[in-house]
């Protein structure tokens, strides 16, 4: 008897309903929602501001109103960690849903203990430095100190102990994405915490799951000719069938589009990995170069072989800092003379900025080297340019004064240019810098709280 | 001319200010020759300015792909990136316009 996990969101957004055909249909033992990108906690962070009661991804009251009552009737447990910045904050409102749909005996778990902003202080006392990964920095010396996040990378073990203490929908802050997958399998099977293949393994089901569409055929170059693009608006999500042993067979929901192929499996293993023999989690270092893919039926392949080592003595802490405002406004230009045309609007922006603390200006030329830069070959009398201006400063106001000076020129400007009217009616967009560092993982400690309906 | 995407696809993805571009082998013969001939030196001098810092490669015998990790590649990272692809999402697919043979 396997264990089957779904997998019904990949990012802050995502169509969590998709676990709908996944439970009615009998498919899974369990679902598993992954709600958190990088930035996805800042985000959240500006919403708790407006309202101390938010700060969770609002996909979780779909979740309660929508998949909840039939996930309990049918005892499949839900994991999500949706719940961002506010874990009891989500598991009250998943309460308050519950009692009013008659969920009587609804058993929720919060976890809670990665959120450290509070204490950053405190535990710098305690000889944490918090050295930036990307610069050496220390946290200490940083000139800016406006952190908005700071947030541990948790583990699987409190969703194990939720899952053993018969929790029906455990919400967590920030747990690392593919630890929410493995959690079920510690639970079931009873792996031992230092049973490093095992454990490795089920990290690996859970990191070519936590990107839901990304493994059944979305954003695949591979099957680029096989797939009907119709059926990408409605790919059935992943399941993994998990065995004792920690080997799996990756597949999807039966019965909706998509495809599970050794393709769509191999470009997603390597999405967002650096060092394939090291890949590190709170709860163990993921050997990638061992394992072996088999295609094993229809829309069925199977991993096996995957090796593992023991777990890192740190933690990952992700930080986010408010580091000025960004802003867009997008440009048209026609035949003839592009070229000087566009000479013209530059020369015309700097003028207009001269006196502006503005920190940053960048011109892209959409549809000729937006993406790549230096790559693109050089154009030589085009009929059109569209051109996108990101600009930044320390201040938003900074920026709505650089958007009037420009948009006075509206009738002094290059002949035949055309401004994109719904960036001129755009708002300056926070810049959230990101800071990695480390932390000792006997200064965490996670705890978790349980709601009764 | 061939060029790389004749031989191999891949997936790019974002981590902070790194990006990652996987190379994915069609055929074990299209692996050996991309694993001899893609070298991490090559991949840098190909993106140019887009990428800033080193280029790592790392070898994945076992389902015949070659993984590059290229560090300062996302002007930033998501969250600072003035680019249009912020994510680097595209970044997988202009390695395989490569010209091949040479």
């Amino acid at each position: 008897m396997t264990l089957r996990i779904g997998s019904a969101q990949g990012f802050y957004g995502d169509d969590v309903t998709r676990a709908l055909p996944m439970i009615e249909g009998g498919h899974v033992d369990i679902v598993c929602f992954e709600a958190l990108s990088e930035l996805t906690l800042a985000i959240l962070r500006k919403d708790m501001l407006a309202n101390p009661t938010r700060g969770y991804t609002f996909d979780l009251n779909i979740i309660a109103r929508q998949i909840l009552p039939t996930a309990f009737a049918r005892k499949i447990p839900l994991i999500s960690n949706g719940g961002g910045l506010n874990p009891l904050g989500a598991a009250e409102m998943i309460r308050e849903a519950a009692v009013k749909l008659g969920l009587h005996g609804l058993k929720i778990a919060a976890v809670t203990g990665d959120d450290i902003l509070a204490s950053l202080s405190d535990l710098q006392a305690a000889g944490e430095r918090f050295v930036n990964m990307d610069t050496g920095e220390t946290l200490a010396d940083a000139d800016n100190q406006n952190f908005v996040t700071a947030n541990v990378y948790l583990g699987a073990a409190p969703i194990v102990e939720a899952l053993k203490n018969g929790a029906d929908i455990i919400i967590t802050g920030r747990a690392a994405d593919p630890c929410l997958y493995v959690a079920p399998m510690i639970a079931h099977y009873g792996w031992a915490w230092d049973d490093w293949d095992r454990l490795a393994s089920g990290i690996v089901a859970g990191h070519l799951l936590e990107c839901t569409g990304q493994v059944v055929g979305g954003n695949s170059l591979a099957l680029i000719d096989n797939i009907d693009p119709r059926e990408l608006a409605h790919l059935g999500y992943p399941i993994a069938h998990i065995d004792a042993d920690g080997s799996f067979v990756l597949t999807k929901t039966p019965d909706t589009p998509g495809v599970v192929t050794l393709e769509t499996v191999k470009e997603q293993l390597l999405y967002e990995v650096h060092d394939p023999t090291q890949y590190l989690t709170p709860d163990v270092s993921i050997n990638f170069t061992t394992l072996i893919v088999d295609q094993d039926g229809l829309n069925r392949v199977r991993v096996s072989g995957v090796t593992g080592h023991p777990r890192p003595d740190t933690l990952k802490v992700s930080m986010g800092r408010m580091e000025g405002y960004m802003r867009e406004l997008i440009f048209t230009l026609g035949y003839p003379h592009v070229w000087g045309k566009l000479a013209q609007l530059k020369a015309m922006i700097n003028e207009s900025w001269r006196d502006l603390p503005i920190n940053r200006v960048e011109y892209q030329l959409l549809g000729i080297d937006s993406l790549f830069g230096g790559i693109a070959k050089a154009v030589d009398d085009p009929l059109e340019l569209v051109v996108r201006v990101m600009f930044t400063a320390d201040h938003a106001e900074t920026l709505k004064t650089a958007v009037r000076k420009v948009m006075a020129n509206g009738l002094s400007c290059p002949p035949g240019m055309s401004v994109s009217g719904t960036t001129v009616g755009g708002e300056p967009r926070v810049i959230l810098g990101l800071w990695s560092s480390l932390i000792a993982r006997d200064k965490i400690d996670p705890h978790i709280t349980y709601l009764e309906v | 001319m061939r060029r790389l995407y004749d031989l191999a696809y891949g997936r790019s993805g974002d981590k902070g200010n790194i990006a990652n571009v996987s190379v994915i082998a069609r055929t074990p013969q299209a692996y050996q020759d991309i694993k001899a001939k893609l070298t991490a030196d090559r991949v840098k001098a190909f993106y140019g300015d887009l990428v800033k810092g080193d280029v790592i490669r790392y070898e994945l015998d076992n389902i015949e792909a070659l993984n590059f990790v290229m560090h300062g590649a996302l002007d930033g990272g998501a969250t600072r990136s003035l680019r249009i692809d912020p994510l680097g999402k595209s970044l997988a697919g202009i390695l395989l316009y490569m010209e091949w043979d040479e």
